[in-house]
């Protein structure tokens, strides 16, 4: 089980209200709730672990093939299977906390209600340190992305969520949208500590000599370091757009990656496909802004957020 | 379930074998030392670095002595035609994965004493070391294997080898014992039990291309006898993270790395 190696630099940060250890977690949906890495990375040494997305009574999920791998990436369309917010809080939020993680929690939900109702069954333990508040899934009919490409549902269920819950409130949005800045002044006007972005790039597959698509639904989410200029781009955007902190994610596999983001803008970075390939990638991500710190003489991590000349 | 490793695993050799099948050894101690029959390996193929995930591989015999995995491959997309021409280098393998076959356990316990293993194609590897366990603890254990044409049967001299007697094998092109599919070797077998004592069997286990685990799990089904099937999906993490890989069971979805791959067959909704 892999940690961080030690360092007089220091790499704490806040987000939105939320203290971090170091400015690495993990993408919901690619870390389960952290159980599954246990092998591989212990997760308290992790600036927070964010769990896959939960609704109110669990879905199933979407048809398989639910991925396809694309030319240094991947599609999913997963379609936000999950037991339940009731499991969660069962059976994973307490090995979490026993494991002695900060805890970012992904809701969602197919309504405005059903986010609500699950923060509020949230907010009945003490095994949640924030929310992330997911308005960007691509790969449901209902609720995350339809959501979240429309200003005035982010504002609704941002509000909705804002006031069920005084922890500190990151809301992930969609890279599919025309504007995401616009998208990004919505959420937090209505409230959001912190957003993080991007969620996956809706995407196509298609295996020729079938004449079929390559995922059952036919459309998913790109992932991986493909997604990464985008995400930059849109990270520095939003920076610029809005004044709370950010959580850049999109393909980050190498500390310089997450460096990138951090100058582009964000305060924190998630790695998530390169959970798949690396099974300690969040750990190396950490290792690798400590070696580039030391390297630039960089004393705290903060004096790079949106740093870039 | 042993603690997973990722380690990175030598090429000690990659040498094709048949038509688009190829065996590769690798040095990999730890997951030698522990890998049980019917479990994987989920590797980084070194030199592809746009493909960015893993990919999934049995395990088709394990030296813990020497600490080398076998695994046997065919050719099927862009990265098993990468494959075979890598020549050094290390994989990182992250191992050993999920439920294997409980075959031997079975035995143990009492409640499997007769065993008919089916292979086919390349699913031929991860029921060897299973083969190899049965015979050692004295389990009557029957193999039939089917393949396209006499050179695919790639596995055929190492069962003869293993178990000492020929396994019962199919062609499709009838190019080496039986004519056609696999299945109506099996089904003779089924009908006529356990070629030592002619008792019924009471274990089967399938591992192959999905139609031909669904006809042979049907057929197991039908007879009353206990049948496995070694399910494999698309997968990314490969260690029950990311619920690419599900599998639809009659328990709803699971994850066919770390729930399977090896799985009751009738818990499948096929």
């Amino acid at each position: 089980m892999r940690i961080p190696r030690s360092t007089n630099i220091k790499l704490d940060v806040n987000l939105g209200g939320l203290s971090m250890k170091n400015p690495v977690t993990t993408a919901s949906g690619t870390f389960a709730a952290g159980r599954e890495y246990n092998d591989f990375v212990d997760v308290a040494s992790l600036g927070a672990v964010t769990t896959k997305g939960v609704s109110l009574n669990g879905w199933e999920g979407n048809a398989s093939p639910r991925i396809a791998e694309t030319p240094s990436g991947m599609l999913n369309s997963i379609g936000l299977q999950n037991p339940g917010v009731n499991h969660l809080i069962e059976h994973e939020l307490p090995w979490l906390r026993a494991a002695g993680a900060t805890t970012i929690v992904n809701i969602s939900g197919h309504s405005f209600d059903e986010y609500v109702s699950v923060v509020e069954a949230l907010e009945e333990t003490d095994l949640v340190d924030a929310y992330e508040v997911n308005i960007s899934c691509p790969n449901v009919d209902a609720g995350g992305m339809t959501i979240g490409t429309d200003p005035k549902s982010v504002e609704r269920v941002v509000g909705l969520c804002r006031a069920a819950t005084k922890r500190p409130m990151i809301v992930k949005l969609t890279p599919n949208v025309t504007d995401i800045s616009e998208i990004a002044r919505a959420a937090t006007a209505a409230g959001a500590d912190a957003l993080s972005l991007i969620n996956t790039l809706l995407g196509m597959a298609i295996d020729a000599t079938r004449r079929k698509p390559q995922l059952a639904r036919y459309v998913g989410g790109l992932s991986g370091p493909a997604v990464k200029p985008v995400a930059l781009r849109m990270v520095w955007e939003v920076h610029k757009a809005v004044d709370v902190p950010l959580l850049g994610m999109g393909g980050i596999c190498t500390g310089i990656d997450a460096i990138e983001f951090i100058l582009a803008g964000a305060s924190a970075v998630a790695v998530g496909t390169a959970n798949f390939t690396n099974p300690t990638a969040t750990v190396d991500v950490v290792d690798g802004i400590i070696e580039y710190c030391e390297q630039q003489g960089v004393e705290d991590v903060n004096e790079l957020i949106g740093g870039l000349q | 379930m042993a603690a997973l490793v990722n380690e990175k695993a030598r090429m000690v050799s990659n040498e094709p074998v048949g038509p688009r099948l190829h065996l590769m050894a690798l040095e990999s101690p730890k997951i030698a030392a522990a890998v049980l029959p019917g479990q994987f390996v989920h590797m980084k193929v070194p030199g592809a670095e746009q493909h960015i995930l893993r990919r999934p591989f049995s395990v088709y015999a394990a030296d813990s002595n020497r600490g080398i995995l076998e695994i046997l491959y065919q050719e099927i997309g862009s990265l098993t035609r990468f494959m075979p021409g890598i020549v050094e280098g290390e994989f990182e393998t992250i191992g050993p994965v999920g439920n294997g076959w409980s075959g031997e356990r079975r035995f143990s316990e009492g409640s499997a004493t007769h065993a008919l293993l089916v292979g086919g194609g390349v699913g031929a590897a991860p029921l060897f070391m299973l083969a190899q366990a049965l015979h050692a603890k004295g389990c009557p254990t029957d193999v039939v294997l089917g393949a396209q044409t006499f050179d695919a049967l790639v596995a055929r001299t190492r069962y003869q080898q293993a178990m000492g007697v020929e396994p019962c094998c199919a062609t499709d092109d009838g190019s080496y014992g039986r004519a056609g599919f696999c299945t109506s070797l099996v089904e003779e077998r089924l009908a006529d039990g356990c070629l030592i004592d002619g008792v019924p069997y009471d274990y089967l286990a399938v591992c192959g291309p999905e139609p031909l685990m669904r006809i042979v799990a049907n057929m197991g089904c039908s007879h009353g006898v206990y049948t496995e099937v070694s399910m494999e999906k698309r997968m990314a993490c490969g260690i029950g993270a990311c619920l690419s890989c599900v599998v639809d069971t009659t328990g709803g979805k699971r994850r066919s790395c770390v729930d399977g791959p090896v799985f009751d067959a009738s818990e499948i909704v096929w």
